[in-house]
């Protein structure tokens, strides 16, 4: 088994190893979600749009060969290809993070109900990017990198429904490892373990759990936020997610094990016993893109992943963004004087950004910004495997006001302003990103992961007033200093958040 | 949050206070004929108190159908205060007015308990922008939207400013039009609280 791949699989799902698998499938969703952010956290997504028409007039008119171009309408057509596609690739992409986080949940219902709760920080630990999916066939790296076709390219990879074959990939060696060729397959054998073995029903456990009548809130999910939805060409809204796509599911027997992996798989990959698009490489190791017909790229009824046939599987989104971009690619370099069309949203991100690179090149800014950044990432799913071990109540109130709040202002605050920072590695300038390494917490008496966090929002606020003063502003308490204090071992301290007088 | 006198009700929106005087100006004759809000606040788990939350873009479908209802701090849905343009984002009513609703809302409260409410001084859509700027007296380009990282929609791409200033009116006017045109589908297809 290579280096940096996240778990050592056994050769075969059966009663005797299925904690182990059902671990590595919830490594396998978690995996997803820092590879997904990292893309969505490099798009600039809504930018200046009067700056961005400027600059390429100017491009236009400075160029040779475009004398015969109305140089104003084409610069206008090109602004709008740059900024719907750029805020349709964040929002596609956000949507699918979204239901990789519902995945992540639904699998961890699934463990939690048949063996034992699941270990997030183990598999934190474990994380390091780049990284593999143990057993996969073909193997290919996954990167935490900025948006390009290369990196929708992993994706696809990521999210495919058939087996694929990709020249460029490594065929998987270790015979230790139990072989598959899409996490679908994966998923398949899971669930014949479980209908041979786990029939149910099964003890009651502490889940996170759909919204019900006469039940204590459960207001834990949501497919769209303003995030999801992006504007088409005339500024109407469009919205990542339909309604009828996947929910939250209760796991009490095996029905509800094989439904909860069922939407999973559909989420994912869509609707595999119709015909739908399949991945395909050309001569260059680069998928085959769909054509794109009067700026729409067509797909077929098995790439939806809802009844009503609104919402894509990420597969398809993924193939969407994919195609388009290869489209928009080429039209871009037909005309004279223009850039590569993915540098005019897209930051230039180093792949795999480490925090040691951060802390040799010396900006202490920088350095304590991604130490947040990595603290609240380690911090949700300190948040989220709590909440397998409490009560409803406090399952909401660690929810509510910690998970949510970190995940809308606190993850994507630092996420949106580190990119404010440069630094220079072997001699190139990057945009600093999230590194999303997981967060050590000291586990000592007095020192807790929340006291630990709000030292690193006063140390940064104090690095950088520019930036950061508003951290320590009494009248953002309701940021930072609301989090609820979710201790190591699970323990939540009552009556959190406490808002500072 | 600013502009709060603690003697006065926290609201969420101009025609959603419910005593005399409690709009943002405080000159308010009637329930249901404040100016403005009277919290300000960002977004989702952010506001301080019950009946704070703004809604419309990050929550569930059955907060959304439920704007400022919040029952505790932390619990409002969006921020606030709630501008005409701000459409839901999940759920079946997606695309359609969130003050509308908020209003609808307010009004069947005080219609169950009996208590007069009188028209909201903005008019039925709700509060734009350029109206809290001059209310507010501040600067014609201070942005009110809240929560917004996927481009405003009073906007759109239009290259002349002016022109696109026009596209986005009519834009959300038709948004307005069609959200109060529904209101009826649209208290149907919300699901009845469950808590």
């Amino acid at each position: 088994m290579n280096p940096g791949k996240l778990f050592k699989m056994p050769t075969a799902v059966n009663p005797s190893n299925f904690e182990e698998v059902m671990q590595q499938a919830i490594a396998l969703e978690l995996a997803t979600i820092p590879t997904y952010l990292s893309t969505y956290y490099s798009i600039n997504r809504a930018q200046n749009q009067d700056t961005l028409y400027s600059k390429l007039q100017q491009q236009l008119g400075a160029a040779t060969g475009n004398a015969e171009l109305d140089i104003n309408s084409l610069a206008q057509e090109l602004k709008v290809d740059i900024l719907v596609y750029a805020n349709k690739a964040a929002a596609l992409i956000m949507s699918v993070a979204i239901e990789e986080m519902l995945h992540l949940a639904l699998a961890s219902n699934v463990k939690q109900a048949i063996v034992s709760p699941p270990d997030l920080l183990g598999i934190s630990k474990s994380l390091v990017f780049p990284t593999q999916l143990d057993g996969h066939e073909p193997e290919f790296p996954i990167n935490a990198a900025k948006l390009s076709l290369q990196q929708l390219s992993t994706f696809l990879q990521i999210e495919s429904p058939d087996p694929f074959v990709d020249p460029a990939d490594t065929p998987e060696t270790d015979n230790s490892v139990e072989k598959y060729k899409t996490i679908g397959q994966l998923y398949n054998a899971i669930i014949n373990c479980i209908q041979n073995n786990f029939p149910g029903p099964y003890a009651a456990s502490p889940q996170l759990l759909p919204p019900q009548k006469s039940a204590p809130p459960r207001p834990y999910y949501s497919q769209n936020s303003i995030n999801t939805v992006y504007y088409d060409r005339n500024h109407n809204p469009v919205f990542g997610s339909a309604d009828d796509s996947g929910e939250l599911i209760g796991v009490t027997d095996a029905a509800t094990a094989v439904a909860a992996i069922n939407e999973i798989q559909h989420q994912g990959e869509g609707n595999t016993s119709l015909d739908h698009d399949t991945l395909k490489f050309d001569a260059n190791n680069m998928p085959i893109p769909l054509p794109v017909v009067n700026g729409e790229v067509q797909f077929k009824a098995g790439d939806y992943d809802d009844g009503s046939k609104k919402e894509l599987s990420h597969f398809d989104k993924f193939l969407e963004m994919y195609s388009l971009g290869v489209y928009y690619q080429e039209k871009f370099a037909k005309i004279n004087g223009l850039d590569d069309f993915f540098s005019y949203f897209v930051y230039t991100q180093e792949s795999n950004p480490k925090q040691a690179d951060y802390d040799q090149y010396g900006t202490q800014a920088l350095s304590l910004c991604s130490q947040l950044g990595n603290a609240i990432f380690t911090y949700i799913l300190l948040m989220i495997e709590t909440c397998y071990y409490k009560d409803e109540a406090t399952q909401f109130d660690v929810f509510m006001y910690g998970i949510h709040k970190s995940m809308i202002w606190l993850l994507s605050g630092v996420g949106n302003t580190i990119n404010s920072y440069t630094y220079y590695k072997n001699f190139q300038a990057y945009t600093a990103a999230l590194t999303f390494e997981y967060f050590p917490f000291e586990n000592t008496p007095g020192k807790t992961p929340k006291q630990q966090i709000l030292s690193l929002v006063d140390q940064l606020a104090a690095a950088d007033p520019d930036n950061w003063s508003w951290l320590t502003d009494p009248k953002y308490a309701g940021y930072w200093p609301a989090l609820p204090d979710v201790r190591l071992d699970h323990t939540v301290i009552p009556d959190m958040p406490v808002i500072p007088a | 949050m600013e502009n709060i006198q603690i003697t006065k009700e926290l609201h969420v929106c101009m025609g959603l206070n419910t005593c005399k005087y409690q709009g943002y100006s405080g000159t308010n004759n009637c329930a249901g004929m404040g100016d403005c809000s009277t919290v300000n606040h960002p977004c989702h788990t952010l506001n301080e108190c019950r009946g704070q939350g703004g809604c419309g873009l990050f929550g569930t479908t059955e907060e959304f159908c439920f704007p400022s209802q919040n029952n505790c701090r932390y619990q409002g849905s969006c921020g606030a205060p709630i501008l005409n343009s701000r459409f839901i984002a999940q759920g079946p009513n997606k695309g359609l007015s969130v003050w509308q609703l908020a209003r609808k809302r307010f009004e069947e409260k005080r219609s169950a308990s009996n208590l007069p409410f009188g028209a909201p001084p903005a008019g039925p859509y709700g509060p734009s922008n350029e109206y809290i700027n001059q209310l507010k007296n501040q600067p014609a380009d201070t942005d009110n939207s809240s929560c917004g990282q996927s481009g405003s929609r009073s906007c759109s791409y239009i290259a002349d400013p002016a022109e696109r200033a026009k596209a986005a009116y009519a834009r959300v006017l038709t948004m307005e039009e069609k959200s109060a045109a529904e209101m009826n589908e649209t208290l149907k297809t919300c699901p009845p609280r469950v808590y």
